[in-house]
């Protein structure tokens, strides 16, 4: 014989992520580092970004940069003379907690003031996984269209800052990084919203001016 | 794909909740998505029932019942569920429907939560 019982589970499956995101913060801040996390879509600029922030600012920083696979980002940061860990995520499509976890244990967080996430390309799943940053900052090329920033609200909606890039090619592709700038504050009044084009050299002393604004306050 | 990593979560509290139970089979499930989770619950169930074959779930029916965006508005302070428009996307803007403002925190609406389980067990477990 047997009886049927209804069983209460209670399970947030989002729990898990977040506690160990936390973890993260404390282990940050308790070794006085500031974390940022940069989110975009394949192709968007992360890299370069992260790049031009090491050989612009006098910052000891580290990265952990996200990839499916290989180590490509990660191999291009070296070269910058910081310590990287890469972080693969197999068949995932975002980082989590945990592995961005398992990165800061192999980074000398005793001697740096920053340390930088490069999230895998993506403007969708990463929404649903906090990292344990201070500040995450949303990049969105031009040649991605001009309508790309309307298409995925959430992650313009929960980052603190929006960087409009490759805006040297906006006419070549048809593309009006204006409008990039107007969908971005309509979804999100509160976000910091630079244009740029690293390739120019255009909006990299902002972009660092609002790290440090978010480090200071 | 995250609908995998989020589907083995599921499937881990169910057995962890069914085996703590002493479980021959998991009749029911029901789980709560949070309206702003990025999950398409079509695409959940599709992995989950890839992933619960050959357990004691693989009958299971999976019920999804879906909980609404709570805001708190800064502009105007409204309290409550939010008016989601999502004419143009399935994961929708948030917006104050006091004020129309999308000046808003957002308070309950991203998790995923287990909810219960209807299980079968032997009369003397």
């Amino acid at each position: 014989m047997h009886q049927i019982a209804d069983v209460e589970v209670a399970k947030n499956i989002m729990d898990a992520n977040k506690k160990l995101a936390h973890k993260n913060l404390h282990k940050l801040e308790d070794n006085g580092i500031f974390c940022v996390d940069f989110v975009g879509a394949i192709g968007s600029g992360k890299t370069t970004l992260v790049e031009e922030i090491i050989d612009n600012t006098d910052y000891k920083i580290g990265v952990l940069a996200g990839d499916v696979i290989s180590k490509f980002d990660a191999g291009r940061i070296e070269k910058h003379n910081v310590p990287v860990v890469g972080l693969n995520t197999g068949k995932e499509c975002h980082l989590d907690a945990h592995l961005v976890g398992h990165g800061l244990a192999d980074l000398p967080l005793d001697d740096l003031d920053m340390v930088i996430i490069e999230n895998v390309g993506n403007l969708i799943c990463p929404v649903d996984f906090e990292l344990g940053s201070h500040l995450r900052i949303v990049v969105v090329s031009v040649t991605e269209g001009d309508d790309t920033v309307e298409k995925h609200p959430i992650i313009f909606q929960t980052s603190d800052v929006v960087v409009i890039n490759k805006v040297d090619l906006a006419d070549a592709v048809g593309a009006d990084a204006d409008k990039m700038v107007c969908d971005a504050q309509k979804l999100n009044p509160n976000v910091k919203v630079i244009k740029s084009s690293l390739k120019e050299g255009i909006g990299l002393d902002e972009i660092i001016a609002a790290i440090e604004e978010a480090m200071n306050s | 794909m995250h609908e995998l990593s989020m589907a083995q979560g599921i499937i881990n509290a169910v057995l962890d909740t069914a085996e703590a139970n002493n479980a021959t089979e998991v009749n029911e499930v029901t789980v709560e998505v949070g309206r702003l989770a990025m999950i398409n619950p079509e695409q959940l169930q599709f992995i989950l029932g890839v992933l619960i074959e050959n357990t004691i779930m693989e009958d299971a029916e999976i019920n999804f019942e879906e909980i609404p965006a709570e805001i708190k508005c800064y502009d105007c302070d409204f309290n409550g569920e939010a008016i989601l428009d999502d004419k143009d996307h399935y994961a929708p803007m948030v917006k104050c429907p006091k004020c129309d403002s999308l000046n808003v925190e957002t308070l309950n609406g991203k998790d995923i939560v287990v909810k219960n389980i209807v299980i079968e067990k032997p009369d003397d477990a």
